[in-house]
């Protein structure tokens, strides 16, 4: 830790991981609710529908908590200065933290706009964007006193101000389905095929250039190469979700082509890490926190890219649109991209706000490779049971129940799977928690 | 290459497909009041759509395929099971699912409510949504039922059974839906012509039948070559 500033980061890690707990926590009712008849006297109370409502949110709230802790833990370093005001900074975690825990239990009490991941009601809706403004004008104000404009900077400014702009479409009641989904699909899908990815491209550029020590002239030409490629595709790639919602036929056209090209820019992300990583001019003094920047990469590529594609072409979308292929990619893509990178944020930062140069990994490494096993495993599961739903239902037609019966055996099995990786997440955050200094070998 | 170049790459790449996004979204809202008939947008609908997103339903359910996977997509939901359908399995969850394995929560709706969710479901099932979902679709099911009759020997007749949505209600060998009975022996009591009219119009039969009638469903056909399937049931 260079700059006294960056210590607030350290709270927003510490609010997103027990987050991140309860996310999975509730993933197993979900599982569960899949698998076992769950009696109508709790359905009437505790109905699937709320339970996913946490499930959704937890993820995004705990991911953001994530992103604006690594911002704030970056741009002093970047900007070569302290963070505009410290106050700020607590005062808008606290918003934040103040309005989902709110959300949540709102939601217990049926207090919701009713539209998936975006349950939060409209009241709600103005103090997240209060906290948002507070957000950028505390980082933009950061930056323009400092004047050390770099690309990375520029990157994670840019998909900070997007992801807050986008949000404002998902505000409103749509009186027309078809539009409401639309404009849906600007928060959900340009949130996460756009404005996260370029936020995570410069956390990921500016952990990856720290670690490495490889020159940032290079680091940040493939940042832009990246983020170019990431937009070129993602922004018309939006149309994979306006296949089959009223909108006109040519977006089978524009989604699919633009979505098959959306595999290439992680590709290049996971050629220019392992370039980079072969290329490094320093010694690996952490082993794990290298494991998870390659790991991330790789599961990216997996999640987002690879199980992206199998199923964005129009003609296997048909009968896999809405079915349990889209959770199997969902749970890898978020995983891979997301959950990754904020561990591996979290793992290189929490040591340096500690003080301590070589942490002891062991347990770090086992909570790793538990949680990446059993995702992968999940991946599988859903997959299965996603591709027996597709032919049962849609393509025998044979109706919902009868398809879901079939299935229930893989929602069960991805049920043991969530609760190894309940452990490994487990063991991972208490780990970080309590990082200690590994012990030097003699 | 280039930081330069890299940033040209990036510009260039950022411009033209937000250009094209920018664009077809501009069409895309021209040209949505014909694909989703705008006109018949009433305000019944807009209520129905707001008691939609008041309880929630779309985190269990999915409508044009997004939302909750746990529970029927909705799209066509009216094609499917009929608006009584609809409004029996709205109005008592627990009695239409107190044989499923899994249960839908009673909201306990008002009659208002319910009629809106009504029209707001048949709103959506005309959306010109490129013939999706497959189950539902008229176009696709009868070349699956075609090719069933051609590669497993099933009578015409049993495809269309399979096929055009009876078993979401009625089972076979245990198999299928429980909102409507059973019909294992259902040849035993009724003629093919008997079930040719019940399933034409259910309430001319009998008056509180709870069952749609099936003609905009099926064709002709199809509904002469089911009622003569159910008919050697015995």
């Amino acid at each position: 830790m260079e700059y006294r500033s960056q210590k607030i980061a350290y709270w927003y890690f510490a609010a997103a991981l027990p987050l991140f707990v309860l996310q999975v926590v509730v993933g197993l009712w979900l599982a569960a609710s899949y698998t076992f008849t769950i009696p109508q006297s709790i359905v009437n109370v505790f109905p699937f529908a709320t339970a996913r409502a946490f499930h959704t949110n937890l993820l995004v709230l705990w991911m953001l908590l994530g992103f604006m802790g690594g911002t704030y833990y970056i741009i002093p370093e970047e900007t070569k200065s302290e963070i505009y005001s410290t106050n700020l900074a607590w005062f808008q975690l606290i918003a934040l933290l103040v309005t989902g825990v709110t959300a949540l239990v709102g939601f217990l009490f049926g207090w919701t706009q009713g539209r998936p991941l975006l349950e939060i009601p409209m009241a709600l809706d103005f103090v997240v964007v209060i906290g948002a403004l507070v957000f950028l004008f505390n980082v933009g104000m950061t930056m323009l006193k400092a004047k050390n404009w770099t690309a990375i900077q520029g990157t994670l400014l840019g998909g900070l101000v997007f992801l807050a702009l986008l949000y404002l479409f998902g505000i409103p009641f749509y009186r027309n389905l078809v539009i409401d989904w639309y404009y849906w699909w600007w928060v959900i899908h340009l949130w996460v095929e756009g404005a996260w990815e370029l936020v995570t491209a410069a956390i990921f550029a500016f952990v990856l250039m720290k670690l490495t020590g490889v020159e940032r002239q290079v680091v940040e030409k493939w940042l832009y190469v990246e983020i170019g490629l990431f937009l070129f595709t993602g922004l018309a790639g939006t149309g994979h979700h306006y296949y089959w919602i009223g909108a006109p036929r040519y977006w089978l056209w524009i989604g699919g082509i633009f979505s098959a090209l959306e595999p290439v820019p992680i590709l290049l992300m996971v050629f220019d890490t392992m370039h980079h990583v072969k290329e490094r001019k320093e010694k690996i003094v952490n082993p794990l926190t290298w494991t998870y920047a390659i790991g991330c990469a790789v599961l990216h590529f997996i999640g987002a890219g690879v199980w992206g594609f199998l199923h964005t072409l129009p003609q296997i979308n048909y009968y896999t649109h809405g079915s349990q292929v889209t959770v199997s990619h969902g749970h890898l893509a978020f995983f891979g991209a997301y959950a990754l990178l904020n561990l591996m944020t979290f793992y290189y930062a929490m040591p340096k706000l500690k003080g301590i140069a070589e942490y002891d990994d062991r347990r770090g490494k086992i909570g790793f490779w538990t949680m990446c096993s059993s995702m992968m495993i999940m991946g599988l599961t859903f997959g299965v049971a996603g591709v027996l739903q597709s032919y049962i239902e849609r393509v025998l037609g044979m109706g919902y129940m009868v398809a879901q019966g079939y299935m229930r055996l893989w929602m069960g099995v991805t049920m043991v799977a969530g609760v190894f990786f309940l452990g490994g997440l487990l063991t991972t955050v208490v780990d970080l928690f309590t990082l200690r200094p590994a012990k030097v070998q003699t | 290459m280039t930081k330069k170049t890299a940033f040209r790459i990036f510009l260039i790449g950022t411009i033209s497909s937000a250009a094209l996004f920018l664009w077809a979204t501009y069409d895309t809202q021209r040209q949505v009041a014909t694909l989703s008939h705008v006109d018949k947008l009433s305000d019944q609908v807009v209520a129905g759509k707001r008691a939609f997103q008041k309880y929630n339903c779309n985190d269990c359910h999915t409508i044009l395929g997004f939302g909750g996977y746990y529970a029927p997509d909705l799209t066509k939901v009216v094609q499917r099971v009929g608006e009584e359908g609809i409004r029996y399995r709205l109005k008592s969850p627990e009695l239409a699912f107190a044989d499923s394995p899994r249960k839908m929560p009673n909201q306990h709706l008002s009659d208002q409510e319910i009629k809106d969710l009504v029209a707001f479901f048949s709103w959506v099932g005309e959306i010109n949504n490129n013939d999706w979902p497959p189950q539902d679709s008229k176009k696709r099911l009868s070349r699956g039922e075609q090719m069933m009759v051609a590669k497993v020997g099933v009578s015409p007749g049993a495809a269309v059974f399979q096929t055009k949505g009876c078993m979401n209600c009625h089972s076979l060998h245990g198999t299928g839906g429980t909102f409507g009975p059973a019909l294992d022996k259902i040849g035993a009591s009724l003629s093919a012509e008997e079930i040719g009219k019940y399933v034409r119009n259910p309430k001319g039969v009998n008056p509180n039948a709870k069952m749609p009638s099936q003609k905009d469903n099926l064709s002709e056909r199809e509904l002469d070559e089911v009622a003569s399937f159910l008919a050697t049931l015995k």
